[in-house]
């Protein structure tokens, strides 16, 4: 079994927490420094949106082997409210809060992949992965 | 006087730590005390009430025989003070009554503890000392019966451990207290404004930018712009390892505001990473004034504000000052 880290997320210094542990993560994993920014950036997307929009959940982040390629991935989790318009929440600029709009999208461009998983009334799941270049 | 003053800070942390009547009831049923158990206390009150002093005694002598006792016992003003409310402890022990009031008292001793740096582990020990000189008087007074002295002391031993829990989160709290206060401390300091001439102010930001901080950071920029009449603000964030898109609309609202103030921002220090994932997020910051370095945003803002820098050497004169 490969490295994996469960961070819960409560505070915004859970999202510090999460986003060091991750850079540390892909540090192990080989990831160079410009990649190890944009991953922590990423996590720092989806954390920020659990404790903005749910309050609580967690990001679990693990290094993964697939064929010949080996990657980190970051699952955030939580129990909140769900996002009623998954593809409008994928768009640019689009925010029910009153940010830039561009965590989820942005999210997204910084990662190879990224799937987007919500219920209301249930939770939200983001799935995504980076692959070592 | 003091007593007044002593009587509401304690009220005051019971009040800080939730301290009500719902809560210590929740603390009742977590220790597993029972009607049964207020029985079989009250059956042992005289016993313990005609030993007062003595399990006082066994408590402090205890801790004036340990190193780590004396912080408490060299103090006699406070000891003496401990001792009055050991001993109304223990009527309280076995006087029935274990609502909000008998939580509160409790409060009272443990913020003594904390003010002299009585360790826990060492109150814990002295007040077992305590809690087996009781159980040894227990066991004495009936002979006869000794399962029946045995389940008695054992419910004593109930509001014991109701007591310990509300002194070892009384504790807690209050170091966590002491931490909030450093966290906060850490903040303002960490947010300084820098007048580097007039007009010119310096904002280095080093560290994690969060919701709070950059509020402050803020703050604290716009006060300075309005004190020292500044045009010109150079923000260097080579100190920020993280931007993400509520960081980075933290930052353009502050340049935003600044500029609503009359003074212009020069950010600097944008490493190669942070630029990036900022592009890769989607993140428009060309309205904002970037230059790469410190030097640089410093070379602009006197450009800017009329200063020209000359250098004291002849033969460099006019070049900008730079190492070497």
């Amino acid at each position: 079994m490969s490295d994996s880290v469960v961070v819960p997320i409560e505070r915004e210094t859970d999202i510090v927490c999460a986003r060091q542990k991750g850079r540390a993560l892909a540090a192990a994993a080989g990831f160079l420094s410009t990649d190890q920014t944009l991953l922590a950036t990423a996590i720092s997307e989806v954390a920020r949106n659990i404790v903005s929009y749910a309050g609580k959940g967690t990001v679990t982040l693990q290094t993964v082997q697939e064929g010949g390629r080996r990657g980190l991935s970051i699952v955030a989790s939580d129990n909140g409210p769900g996002i009623e318009n998954v593809e409008l929440a994928m768009r640019d600029g689009y925010s029910t809060g009153k940010s830039l709009g561009l965590g989820l999208p942005g999210a997204k461009r910084l990662m190879d992949s990224f799937a987007l998983e919500s219920v209301v009334g249930v939770g939200t799941k983001v799935t995504m992965t980076k692959w070592l270049r | 006087m003091t007593d007044l003053v002593k009587e509401s800070s304690t009220q005051i942390l019971a009040r800080e730590m939730a301290l009500t009547e719902q809560s210590v009831e929740r603390r009742r049923r977590i220790v597993g005390l029972e009607p049964d158990d207020l029985a079989r206390i009250a059956g042992i009150r005289e016993v313990v009430l005609a030993q007062v002093d003595h399990f006082a005694s066994v408590f402090f002598d205890y801790l004036s025989g340990i190193e780590e006792g004396r912080v408490l016992t060299n103090n006699r003003a406070l000891t003496e003070r401990a001792r009055e409310l050991k001993r109304s402890h223990l009527i309280a022990m076995v006087g029935g009554d274990y609502g909000r009031a008998y939580a509160e008292q409790r409060l009272e001793l443990a913020v003594l503890y904390g003010r002299v740096g009585l360790e826990l582990r060492v109150f814990i020990a002295a007040f077992h000392r305590l809690l087996r000189s009781i159980g040894e008087a227990v066991m004495k007074s009936t002979p006869q019966a000794p399962l029946e002295a045995f389940a008695s002391f054992m419910a004593l031993k109930k509001i014991a451990f109701f007591d310990i829990g509300v002194i070892v989160d009384a504790v807690v709290f209050e170091r966590e207290r002491v931490i909030r206060q450093q966290q906060d401390a850490i903040r303002e300091l960490s947010t300084p404004v820098l007048q580097v001439r007039a007009r010119l102010l310096l904002l280095p930001i080093i560290g994690v930018i969060d919701t709070h901080r950059a509020r402050l950071i803020t703050d604290s920029l716009l006060k300075a712009i309005r004190a020292n009449r500044a045009k010109v603000v150079v923000m260097d964030v080579t100190g920020v390892a993280t931007i993400d898109s509520k960081v980075a609309n933290h930052l353009m609202q502050t340049v935003t505001a600044a500029k609503l103030m009359g003074a212009s921002v020069i950010v600097t220090g944008l490493s190669a990473e942070v630029a990036q994932s900022l592009v890769a997020l989607g993140i428009d910051l060309t309205t904002l004034n970037t230059i790469g370095d410190l030097q640089g945003g410093m070379d602009e803002a006197e450009r800017a504000l009329g200063y020209r820098v000359v250098s004291m050497d002849p033969r460099r004169d006019g070049a900008p000052l730079s190492p070497g």
